[in-house]
């Protein structure tokens, strides 16, 4: 069976972000970056999904972006991924998520692949789009948003959690696509031995050039802060004193206390 | 008439051939014993410990025959010392007589043991043997009778006791028989001389010549046997540790205190790390069991098994032995229980206070190494986030690395990474750098600095966590990867020295990356400014206040840094009142060991623990000189409920108030 794990590498949340000179996108100086939170469910099931299946089974970890992609792929061998694949692209925060797709079409198809595992979506540009769009250039099956996965010969079933706390069970045959969520499961820390085994392993880079690029579908206009609203308040201290000063607060500053 | 006594008194010259085949047999079946135990140890991995061999030999002999170790837990240290002392007395005593009867006489015709020497030998020798019996009782009331908590008696105690007592008792009636039968009636002066001696011939003196002599034959021969048969036993019970317990002070860990062992993640060749059988210890580590006496004092200080969780040091190093020594050996980290291994707050007091120097910190290290590199195992899941926040943003509250610096905003240092120079480095680690309770300490201590007249720099969004909880957690190969880059950055920044607010990066630059290539000089800050304070570089103005002072395990246990921090409080205008656990019996704030970023979900907090020991003493203030210290207290006082009774604050937040304007 061969496995494809799409994996996205963000920059971190906590990071202080600023919007580059053209206005589309964000300034990467001073940026700190790691694997996209839901591309490591990812990689925990595909490496899961490996170890119920035994040796049989060939992990492939694929990126697209610049050269410090080579960081993420790097962990998710290190996780266990047999080998790693590297869509290089400087360019890549400029490209739309139907690009994207297409370019890991591109490269995926005729790979055979059966399963292929992404996140449910990027931490950074959130559009939980290139899954889906990726099934539909391979022309394969798409479950979104999987927090259950249960593989029984080339039958999967799966529960996807939906709005509201509701959860719908689906079964479906291979190949498919599967987006994954937080809850899936619990992304594994790598072991040293393994590291030093993830060096060794094959890291192909294939220029992103050399794949057929899609026709951009839409464009980032303009990217921006959200406004800044009226400051709030942050009431801290004891249960009924803050009771209190809210209160007094509502009474002051708001007409909700007033009768009439 | 010349004072002395007649050797092989009534056993005759003849039994010096049996005597010293049976003394022979003695050694024999203890060298055997021990022998057999070498196969053991050799389980353990290669570990050099004959390097500085003199200064060994000088520690062993004088923590030996001083018993310094021992006796620093005054009332059972200074009762076996006192054991110790007057069992060698006899021990050397019964070797002269040897050399005499069987040596210098025989073929030099040199008789020593007459006149005033034989008076004070005797003398001596009767003393000696009374105060060991007297010491001996005292240990054997202590543990059989007293039965101190957590002190655990087996077949061993009983054996060693009884023999020992045996052996000395059965000494006394000899020496009675002998005089009642000879000096008592011919040299009564001389019989003073054996005060103990005389009282034991007291019921013997009425007795038949011929009787007596038979018991006196009696006597000496079944005190040989037992004599010789302590020695055959010696391997076989606790009593190993008259050679074990010496032996691994020989052995002790010269190192600077707290050192941890760097391992090579070049070689590829390399597949297995840390400790998860015996085998994957060092020789040293199995050995350390053996020279175990189970004296729980450890235990006794340990914060983790004082908090009612399942870790206690003592335990451990019984385990590493008794799984050597089993025929088949069991998985030593389901043994110990990855639970204890988590617990250790690497604090020290264990291995401070061993009598032995056994190594129990570095043993549970390197299971943790195994935990962590070989499983990927954390003691809980926020630990595991917060490693990986230390992954990506080389702080464990996974903050954006690039405001790092910010702290420091408008302050007078230079900023290093900014282009920047400075003679001084101060590294300020990542709570001082991130946490805002911190970052007073950060800001107090660049006031000083400046009013000292002290130009300092850092290294601003290039420092990174210096590594410390990863290391002590087992993440070598993280540890390494922060450490290397600091090297780096420091190295570039040009500076001369290095000066950090927290006692963790402390050891870790000062101690841990001298395995890595750095060599600055590196001090913790109480001792840089005590040092200005006494050149006078620094003035404060003394405000007289009330407080109580927290050694850091890592200043105290590691550094030895115990009288500069009191130094700066008096300086201050501190009274000082001391808490009962103080200096280098300090108790941990529960933060070390990598503690200070998980839970604490077993037993009590350890740091409302501590907090409660400072509440004790009465003082209004807490005063701390550690980042991990002041969190841990900051939340003692909140959960402990000792808001408004006790306040904690960092020495240097106090100087900074006593800044005298120039």
């Amino acid at each position: 069976m061969k496995i494809l794990v799409c994996i996205k590498q963000v920059p971190d949340m906590e990071s202080r972000f600023k919007v580059n000179r053209d206005g589309t996108w964000i300034e990467e100086q001073d940026l700190a970056f790691r694997m996209n939170e839901y591309d490591e469910f990812a990689v925990e099931q595909a490496v899961q999904t490996k170890e119920q299946l035994g040796t049989d089974v060939d992990v492939t970890v694929l990126s697209l972006g610049p050269g410090r992609v080579t960081e993420a792929l790097k962990k998710a061998l290190a996780m266990g991924c047999d080998r790693a694949v590297h869509i290089q692209d400087e360019a890549s925060a400029q490209k739309e998520p139907w690009q994207i797709a297409g370019l890991i079409a591109a490269y995926a198809r005729g790979q055979a692949y059966d399963l292929v595992f992404t996140g449910l979506q990027s931490q950074d540009r959130g559009s939980a789009q290139v899954g889906v769009l990726l099934a539909e250039l391979l022309g394969m099956v798409c479950v979104t948003t999987v927090i259950d996965f249960a593989l029984k010969g080339t039958s999967v079933s799966v529960s996807r959690e939906l709005e509201g706390g509701l959860k719908a069970a689906v079964q479906f045959d291979l190949p498919a696509v599967v987006t994954c969520q937080l809850g899936l499961n619990t992304p594994r820390y790598p072991t040293l031995p393994n590291i030093m085994k993830a060096r060794q392993k094959e890291l192909l880079v294939v220029p992103a050039a050399d794949l057929l690029l899609e026709q951009a579908l839409t464009a980032t206009e303009k990217m921006y802060p959200p406004a800044r609203k009226e400051g709030g308040l942050v009431l801290e201290g004891e249960i009924d004193d803050l009771a209190d000063r809210l209160l007094a607060v509502l009474k002051e500053k708001t007409t909700v206390l007033r009768q009439g | 008439m010349d004072a002395t006594r007649e050797i092989y008194w009534n056993v005759g010259h003849g039994a010096a051939l049996p005597m010293y085949l049976f003394a022979f047999l003695a050694v024999a079946v203890c060298a055997y014993g021990f022998y057999r135990r070498l196969r053991v140890y050799r389980q353990g991995t290669a570990l050099a410990r004959r390097d500085r061999l003199f200064e060994r030999i000088w520690r062993g002999t004088r923590n030996l025959f001083g018993q310094l170790r021992v006796l620093r837990v005054p009332a059972p240290g200074i009762t076996h010392a006192f054991f110790f002392w007057g069992f060698l007395t006899l021990f050397l005593g019964t070797l002269l007589v040897m050399l005499q009867v069987d040596f210098t006489e025989p073929l030099f015709d040199l008789v020593f043991l007459r006149g005033t020497f034989y008076k004070i030998f005797s003398l001596a020798l009767d003393l000696a043997g009374l105060i060991a019996i007297g010491m001996l009782l005292g240990l054997a009331v202590r543990r059989f009778l007293y039965r101190p908590r957590g002190l655990k008696i087996i077949v061993d105690d009983y054996l060693a006791h009884l023999s020992l007592a045996a052996i000395l008792v059965t000494g006394f009636f000899i020496e009675g028989a002998r005089m009642a039968a000879t000096e008592i009636q011919t040299d009564p002066a001389l019989a003073w001389f054996s005060p103990v001696g005389l009282l034991a011939a007291q019921p013997m003196l009425g007795m038949e010549a011929a009787a007596l002599g038979s018991l006196h034959q009696i006597l000496w021969w079944v005190h040989f046997f037992l004599a010789m048969g302590v020695i055959g036993l010696i391997p076989f019970i606790k009593l190993r540790h008259l050679f074990t317990t010496p032996a691994n002070s020989l052995f002790a860990d010269l190192r600077p205190r707290g050192a941890i062992a760097t391992l090579n993640l070049e070689d590829e060749k390399i597949e297995r790390y840390g400790a998860e059988a015996v085998s994957d210890l060092a020789w040293k580590d199995i050995f350390d069991a053996d020279a175990c006496m189970a004296c729980k004092r450890c235990q006794d200080r340990c914060p983790a098994w004082q908090t009612d969780k399942p870790l206690s040091p003592m335990r451990i190093v019984q385990q590493v032995g008794e799984i050597a020594f089993a025929r088949a050996p069991a998985n030593l980290i389901e043994t110990v229980t990855t639970e204890a291994l988590w617990d250790c707050t690497t604090c020290r007091a264990c291995q401070e206070i061993c009598p032995a120097e056994i190594e129990h910190v570095n043993k549970i290290l390197e299971m943790r190494r195994s935990l962590v590199l070989m499983q990927g195992a954390f003691p809980g899941e926020e630990v595991m986030t917060a490693v990986n926040n230390l992954e990506v943003n080389s702080n464990p509250f996974g903050l954006a690395y690039a405001r790092r610096g910010d702290w420091a905003e408008g302050l007078p240092i230079e900023r290093l990474d900014e282009g920047g120079t400075a003679e001084v480095l101060y590294f300020a680690g990542c709570y001082a750098s991130f946490d805002r309770r911190n970052q007073q300490v950060a800001h107090s201590f660049v006031r000083l600095c400046a009013s000292a007249g002290v130009r300092i720099g850092f290294l601003g969004k290039d420092e990174k966590c210096c590594g410390e909880p990863l290391r002590k957690l087992g993440n070598e190969y993280l540890y390494q990867g922060k450490a290397v880059e600091n090297i780096a950055r420091i190295r570039a920044a040009g500076v001369q020295r290095i000066v950090t607010t927290c006692p963790h990066c402390f050891n870790t630059l000062g101690v841990d990356y001298r395995d890595l290539g750095l060599d600055l000089p590196v001090e913790h800050y109480t001792v840089f400014l005590e040092r200005l304070l006494r050149e006078g570089r620094l003035k404060v103005a003394p405000q007289a206040f009330a407080c109580t002072y927290h050694d850091s395990c890592t200043l105290a246990r590691y550094a030895d840094i115990l009288q500069e921090p009191r130094a700066v409080l008096k300086a201050a205008g501190g009274q000082l009142q001391e808490m009962q656990k103080s200096g280098n019996e300090t108790f941990c704030c529960g933060g070390g060991g990598g503690r200070v970023l998980a839970e604490e979900t077993r037993g009590r907090r350890i740091n409302v623990t501590r907090v409660a020991m400072a509440v004790e003493t009465g003082a209004p203030l807490l005063v701390s000189n550690c980042p991990f210290c002041l969190t841990m207290f900051e939340d003692g006082i909140k959960t402990g409920g000792h808001e408004g009774r006790l306040q904690v604050r960092d020495l240097a937040e106090i100087l900074v108030e006593r800044i005298q304007p120039e």
